[in-house]
Parts: C-alpha cells; sequence; structure tokens
C-alpha cells in the first residue's frame, strides 16, 4: 500500500510539472489564447458594463435634480411629440378647462374696477416708487405631467425664448404648482409641489404663522406641512398661503386647506395634513412668475454668505 | 428570421407606444406604476444571443427614458434584467424549452412555469428602477410598497396582454 501511494503521487507530481514546464514553453500563445476565449465568453458581461455606464453617466449628470434635468435634445423631441399628443388629447379636456377659465373671467371682471382705481392712483404720481412692479406671469400651457411617481415634473409649452429661466416659481390660476428646474428653447420643466426636493415656504393666513410644505408620496391631492410650532393652536379648514419669504413665489397664492393635525410630542412641531387647492390632475393653464427683484434679492444674502 | 427581426421591431413600437401614450398618463392610487415595457425583453426567444438582449433593452430603456421626461433610468434597470434573464431561463425552464428556442408566453408553456419566471424579474426590474430613481432610504418601506404594488399591477397587465394577443406559433 504504502509503496503504491509513494508511486502514485510520484506520478501526479510528474504530471503536474509536466504541465507546469509545457505552459512556460508556450505561455504566450496560450495567454492569447486563454485571453480571446476569456473575452468571447464574457463579451456580454462588457456591454453590460458598458451600457449600464453609460446610463450611470447620463444619471450622475443630472444628479442635482436627478431626473429634472433632460438633456435640450430629448427635450425638444420628447416636447414636440408631447405637443402632437396633447393637440389630439385636449379636446377630451375641453369641459372642465372651460370652466376653470369662466370663473376666472368671472374673477378677473370682478377685479377690473378696483385695478382701474389703482392705475389712476399711479398715474397721478407717477414718480412715486410705491407701486413698482415686482412681479410678471408668463402664461403657459401643460404639455406633459406626472403625478403618480415620487418625483413628478410637468412640462410646460414656453422655453427661453419666451423669457423663462431656472428657479422660476409657477403657479395657476387655483394655487402654487411648483418651480422651474430645466429650461429649452421653446420648453421648460417644472418641479412640482409633488417632489421630494420641493420645500417651499408657506404660512397660515390666519395665524401667520410660517412653515414648509412638503409631499411624502402616495396620494397627490394631500401634503403635510412641517416646522409649525405646536404652542399656536391651529383649526381644520385653516387657509394655507405662500409666505412671500422665497424669491420665486409672490405672497398669499393658496396652497391648501388643513385637513388633519396632530401635536408631535417630541419635537414641539404640528405634523399637519391638507388638501391641496389645485387639482394637479386637471393641471392644464399655468402661469410662471418673474421676480424683477430676485437678483438684487439673491446678491443680498449671497454678500452675508461671501463675509 | 426576416419574420423575427419584423416581428421583434413591431413589438418594440407598439410596447414603447402602450407605455408611453397610456400607461405613463395613468395614476392608480399614487403607488400603481405599470411598466409593461419589461415585457418586451421577458418575450425574447430563448436563444437570442447575449449581446442582442442587452442592446434591445438599452434602447427600449432610452425611448422609455426619453418620453418619460427622465434619463437613464429605465435604460439601467432594463440593461440589468437582460443581463440575468439567461440565468432564470436555466432556473425556470425545463432543457426542451430552452433548445427549441421559443418565444416564453402562457401560450408555450404552464402558468405555473410562466408566472414565477415574469414575476421575479419583474420584481427585480421594479426594485432597481425605484431605488435609483427614489434615491433615499429613509422612506425604505413606502419605496417597497411601491414595488410590490407596482409588480402586481405590471404582472397581470403582462399576463393579460400575453392572453389576449400571443399565440402558439404553428410548426
Amino acid at each position: 500500500m504504502f509503496v503504491f501511494k509513494i508511486y502514485y503521487g510520484k506520478t501526479n507530481t510528474f504530471f503536474i510539472y509536466h504541465k507546469i514546464s509545457y505552459y512556460f514553453c508556450t505561455t504566450k500563445s496560450y495567454f492569447m489564447r486563454n485571453l480571446v476565449r476569456f473575452l468571447k465568453r464574457y463579451s456580454h458581461i462588457f456591454l453590460f458594463i458598458f451600457l449600464e455606464g453609460i446610463a450611470i453617466y447620463i444619471i450622475s449628470q443630472n444628479s442635482f435634480y436627478q431626473a429634472s434635468a433632460i438633456t435640450s435634445f430629448a427635450n425638444q423631441i420628447a416636447g414636440k411629440v408631447n405637443a402632437r399628443t396633447y393637440n389630439i388629447t385636449k379636446y377630451f379636456t375641453y369641459g372642465s378647462s372651460n370652466e376653470a377659465l369662466v370663473k376666472e373671467n368671472a374673477k378677473l371682471r370682478a377685479m377690473i374696477e378696483t385695478s382701474y382705481v389703482k392705475y389712476q392712483h399711479k398715474a397721478f404720481q407717477y414718480n412715486d416708487t410705491i407701486y413698482k412692479q415686482q412681479f410678471e406671469y408668463i402664461d403657459a400651457k401643460v404639455i406633459q405631467k406626472t403625478i403618480s411617481k415620487r418625483n413628478n415634473y410637468f412640462m410646460l409649452n414656453k422655453g427661453r425664448l419666451h423669457g423663462v429661466t431656472n428657479n422660476m416659481g409657477v403657479i395657476s390660476p387655483s394655487g402654487i404648482v411648483g418651480v422651474i428646474v430645466n429650461v429649452s428653447d421653446n420648453f421648460s420643466l417644472v418641479m412640482s409641489v409633488l417632489h421630494q426636493d420641493s420645500r417651499p415656504n408657506i404660512k397660515n393666513q390666519r395665524t401667520k404663522i410660517s412653515g414648509t410644505l412638503v409631499w411624502e408620496g402616495g396620494d397627490y391631492t394631500s401634503g403635510k406641512l412641517v416646522d409649525i410650532p405646536s404652542s399656536i393652536p391651529l383649526k381644520i379648514g385653516d387657509t394655507i398661503i405662500t409666505s412671500g419669504f422665497s424669491q420665486d413665489f409672490p405672497e398669499g397664492i393658496m396652497v391648501g386647506k388643513i385637513k388633519k393635525f396632530d401635536k408631535d410630542k417630541g419635537t414641539g412641531f404640528y405634523v399637519v395634513d391638507i388638501k391641496f387647492a389645485v387639482d394637479y390632475n386637471k393641471l392644464e393653464y399655468v402661469y410662471i412668475v418673474k421676480n424683477f427683484f430676485k437678483e438684487e434679492q439673491i446678491q443680498l444674502t449671497k454678500d452675508i454668505k461671501n463675509e | 428570421m426576416n419574420k423575427d427581426i419584423l416581428l421583434g421591431f413591431l413589438h418594440f413600437v407598439l410596447i414603447a407606444a402602450f407605455q408611453v401614450f397610456i400607461l405613463n398618463g395613468l395614476n392608480i392610487f399614487g403607488y400603481f406604476n405599470p411598466m409593461i415595457y419589461v415585457w418586451f425583453i421577458l418575450m425574447l426567444p430563448t436563444n437570442t444571443p447575449k449581446w442582442l438582449g442587452l442592446i434591445l433593452a438599452f434602447l427600449m430603456g432610452f425611448t422609455i427614458d426619453i418620453f418619460a421626461g427622465q434619463v437613464g433610468f429605465h435604460a439601467a434597470a432594463l440593461t440589468l434584467i437582460a443581463l440575468i434573464r439567461p440565468l432564470f431561463i436555466t432556473i425556470f425552464f425545463s432543457g426542451k424549452d430552452i433548445e427549441t428556442n421559443l418565444r416564453p408566453s402562457i401560450a408555450e408553456m404552464s402558468l405555473s412555469t410562466y408566472l414565477p419566471y415574469i414575476t421575479s424579474l419583474v420584481f427585480i426590474h421594479h426594485f432597481t428602477y425605484f431605488t435609483i430613481e427614489i434615491f433615499n432610504f429613509s422612506e425604505f418601506f413606502l419605496t417597497l410598497l411601491r414595488i410590490i404594488c407596482s409588480t402586481i399591477i405590471t404582472t397581470l397587465l403582462i399576463l393579460l396582454c400575453d392572453y389576449l394577443f400571443i399565440h402558439k406559433r404553428k410548426i
């Protein structure tokens, strides 16, 4: 037995030795052949890494708002196609949008007299700076939107050529909509309030206490308010409006009404559920808010930061 | 062969159009996001070359990305599916199915073989997609709920479309 084992072992080592020496003699050809075989066998893995690399590169290029930033080219094509789709589908929604327009007309008609008086006043004191215009509105149509995702964007049919730039606020006749995050020549993209990075500053119309609006996904008709101190009582049905503290929105744009609230004992803040004033599913006509003093306001805060 | 290419092209256009023009505009309780375009990769013949599957997946994902107003998310998730699909085929299908180069569909095989195959791949796709899209682990359970709801609706939709439109291939 013992002898046999040794013999067996010897042959084995002999063979291994033989193999190794053979390898060393023809290293080059073996190496090349193995390399080719390796590449052939795993070629699809390399292709996968390459394609995935492209995808991740594109995502990371736009990582500031991740999905928000569409490359200009894709934006143009998608915009055109969506505009065509809109041309077809708009007939189905004429009823409700007409109703909204009629309502807004009625509202504007009611305001004519007051604006006329103001105009006279302004004309009278021409050099007075009290009535210097701060906000201008650019009307636009929503040509594409999502409301079912965690982060939702709307595409508008006005772009750089119409004077739209990044970070302008967007409102609709019935309330707040979002902020422009990307602009191409003819189209622009709005980060709606239905987004995890959207945190507009709001206040309670009755108590003037301000807080922040957030949206946690799910139901597009309701949002949450945070940073509202629980020391001041709230009421169900209180109206929530924009605070005007940010440069994007004028003060007093409707946000929604309080639906439900709880005190969070740990933090001393309320947890408030609100119902949005705007039905984002039916959203069609919006206004882009242009703030004439924005640069000045931003410059002011910048100077402090630089010190 | 030519017929296969033509059929594949037709599937590509129809499924992409269905996804872009109908399903992307759909909102069911905010948590159900049907993504039927995954079906395009799932229904490729079992012997499709791996490189072709990957390229088709990337193209399909990129098409959906452009029209959905996002970039890269669908492409990344679907390319991953094309990579792991051969593995799942060997796990779930019998050797005979793989050799005959058939299109996985409910007409060609039993539901007990077909359902685990699509459900698992759709789940992996949705998991990848929502993880990349939301990119935020603080809402993990909401994301998981979204993934599960969407997986259910996508799977049901694929089964329905399969039942309606795909017929047994004549030999």
